[in-house]
């Protein structure tokens, strides 16, 4: 695979949610033909290797930004951060939409609770539409 | 299954007592995510009773109101990672250092790499490498759970692959019979003879491969999670009498003996001081053998 090298991609944390660069300097973005990798590796990537750090954008139609890589620096954004409270941070994180929780905000953002930052949404007309994947919902027994 | 090593085993009725019952969980705090104490407190605000290992990031779950150890959104963030103390030692006697570039051989599902990664602190480089795609999809569900971003993975036969760099580290955990993990999985079928001399001619090619993407100076440690000497003293006295390398004492403070000197007419007493093999019946736990080996 091959892996193009373009920090440029730091602007868009820096844009879209306000991480300082002081943060996003350690990470170098990849990518690949639909993918952007966050890497804080030294060795450039290997022609062979099928990951590269943690995907950190999918940019195939729309770029659109992982939950995995915001649960890594979604802690330090301070633009489009969404707060629930953890009954809400329940549902979110079950799938579920949530209404009256990001009013004036469009696009996609930053959910977390007071203590964990559980992933990426997607304001759309009020309506906080979860993006997190099938794999990180919890089950029903879960505490 | 296990009375041809009752002469190899000391207190051996303990050991087979020991592998005839349940294995407790332990974990370690993923340190790349969150603090221990503030993951500890988490976890027993929600009823589970942990249990230290010395000053070691290594807790025995005592009890747990939920059926697996993963079933927490604590688990799900990434906070923490099952494993099995006695599978953290190759990763810890490693001992890789934030910087440096290291090569672990056969990673899957990433439960040293992603140790190895936070022992780093997430800089310097890893490349994690493994054959079959579905242990590769499950390193790479680790890595990115866990959120480990010095990691590179690849996939191919680490018996012939070239890695393209002269290592600072290397881990070879090496793919074998797994006697030492019966209690987790009781249905493991008991290796034959033909298993143990199939392993351990893999295991040498793996660990000729190794040597080849060593730097002079550099260290290997090479471990299996199975007791036949076949699959340990063996291969590394072949990495001591036929690649030259200098076999170095291994000191950690996991409760373990030394290595076996004589089996089935071979002779390993120029290496078995050197090496560490953990039982099941030392410290309630899964079993492991582990040497670490210089490159002249």
């Amino acid at each position: 695979m091959q892996y193009l090298k373009k920090d440029d991609y730091r602007n868009y944390f820096r844009d879209v949610f306000g991480i300082s660069e002081d943060i996003l300097k350690k990470y170098h973005f990849y990518e690949t033909s639909s993918s952007v990798w966050a890497y804080t590796g030294d060795a450039a990537p290997l022609s062979e290797a099928e990951v590269v750090g943690v995907r950190a954008l999918r940019v195939r139609n729309i770029t659109k930004p992982t939950t995995s890589f915001l649960r890594i620096i979604g802690k330090y954004a301070t633009k489009n951060v969404v707060f629930i409270d953890d009954e809400q941070g329940s549902s979110f994180l079950s799938g579920e939409s949530l209404i009256g929780v990001c009013q004036s905000l469009k696009g996609y953002v930053v959910v977390r609770t007071a203590s964990d930052v559980l992933g990426c949404g997607l304001c759309r007309n009020g309506i906080l539409i979860s993006q997190v994947p099938k794999k990180y919902r919890p089950d029903i027994t879960w505490l | 299954m296990f009375e041809k090593y009752r002469h190899i085993i000391p207190d051996f009725e303990s050991f087979l007592k020991a592998v005839e019952t349940p294995q407790p969980y332990w974990f370690r705090v993923n340190t790349i995510k969150i603090g221990e104490k503030e993951l500890v407190s988490r976890l027993s605000d929600k009823g589970f009773v942990l249990e230290r290992f010395r000053d070691l990031n290594a807790y025995k779950i005592v009890s747990m109101p939920v059926k697996h150890p993963g079933a927490t959104l604590e688990h799900s963030f990434g906070y923490y990672y099952v494993q099995d103390i006695s599978s953290m030692v190759p990763a810890l006697v490693l001992d890789p250092k934030p910087g440096e570039l290291v090569l672990d051989m056969a990673a899957a599902p990433g439960s040293k790499t992603t140790l190895m990664a936070a022992l780093m602190k997430n800089e310097g480089s890893i490349v994690a490498n493994d054959t079959r795609a579905s242990r590769l999809r499950a390193l790479g569900s680790n890595v990115e759970r866990l959120g480990v971003t010095n990691v590179m993975i690849t996939k191919g036969d680490a018996r012939t692959m070239d890695f393209k760099h002269l290592y600072d580290k290397i881990l070879l955990d090496a793919p074998c019979s797994g006697e030492g993990v019966i209690r987790k999985n009781p249905k493991h079928g008991i290796p034959g003879d033909k298993e143990h001399r199939y392993f351990s001619q893999l295991q040498k090619s793996l660990i000729k491969n190794a040597w080849k993407h060593l730097d002079t100076g550099s260290k290997l440690v090479y471990s299996t999670c199975t007791f036949n000497p076949i699959e340990n003293e063996d291969v590394v006295q072949y990495a001591v009498s036929k690649l030259g390398m200098e076999i170095l004492q291994v000191e950690f403070p996991v409760p373990h003996v030394r290595g076996v000197s004589f089996w089935e007419g071979r002779d390993y007493s120029d290496i078995s001081d050197y090496v560490m093999r953990i039982y099941p019946h030392l410290l309630n736990t899964g079993g492991m053998f582990i040497a670490v080996l210089e490159k002249r």
